[in-house]
């Protein structure tokens, strides 16, 4: 079974953070899926959908699974709002985001 | 408590500068104990106006003023103005882009947009009526 890589991320996810999050976005040995834990992230914003969905174009093309977590209701929204309800596997704990991986793994 | 209050606000247009002045308009949304998804939703789109503002503005040269103003009239009829004096560049939306926008008129119930000596965003929002009691 392969490995299942986190990216974690907190605080407010904003445009003076545009690098730190585009770096983290990143594909390192994640064979088995990525879970983005962004269960304690507060605020986010625009810039950060920008990096995420380059991010899941770049694992889609690689065929990883992705899975993100969401905790704030504000970011929960904010993709609503921009439209991309239907763009990321989203869960609102990690425990359901590794179910989802593990599922996509064996799939 | 009646009557308009007013914030204004006035920053570089620098990324580190969005972190403050959105803080400080949270600070002036808590003053009026609104519905906290409704003040949220209005920190996002202000967010999102000032973001694009600081990152297009003054592209390719320093950076100057962005404004910021917010009116909160008789407890019904919430607003913010984010303004610039830098170049208004129609933007072809590309593959990850554009978001902003969208998202400000998603959450918004009248936005105005205007580019005369500068870039002018102009957002009302209303609050969600309280019912019962």
């Amino acid at each position: 079974m392969s490995a299942i890589s986190v990216i974690r991320l907190t605080g407010e996810l904003e445009i003076s953070r545009k690098d730190e999050i585009s770096r983290a976005l990143h594909l390192v040995g994640s064979e088995g899926g990525v879970l983005v834990d962004f269960f304690d992230v507060t605020y986010a914003d625009s810039t950060t959908l920008a990096e995420l969905l380059r991010f899941r174009r770049e694992a889609d093309g690689q065929g990883i699974p992705v899975a993100i977590v969401i905790g704030s209701r504000q970011f929960a929204r904010l993709i609503q709002y921009a439209g991309l309800g239907d763009a990321f596997p989203v869960f609102d704990n990690r425990g359901a985001a590794l179910t989802y991986l593990g599922a996509e793994a064996k799939a | 408590m009646l009557g308009t209050s007013h914030l204004r606000l006035n920053c570089l247009a620098r990324p580190e500068s969005a972190k403050p002045i959105r803080h400080a308009v949270a600070a002036f949304l808590a003053v009026f104990e609104l519905d906290p998804d409704f003040a949220d939703d209005v920190l996002t789109a202000t967010g999102e106006a000032l973001a694009n503002a600081i990152e297009h503005a003054y592209a390719g040269r320093d950076p100057a003023d962005i404004e910021v103003h917010a009116a909160y009239e008789d407890q019904v009829k919430l607003s913010v103005d984010v303004w610039d004096r830098g170049d208004f560049i129609e933007r072809e939306r590309q593959p990850n882009r554009g978001f902003g926008i969208r998202i400000v008129q998603a959450i918004a119930s009248d936005v105005r947009i205007e580019t005369n000596g500068g870039t002018r965003v102009h957002m009302e929002f209303l609050p969600p009526t309280v019912t019962g009691g």
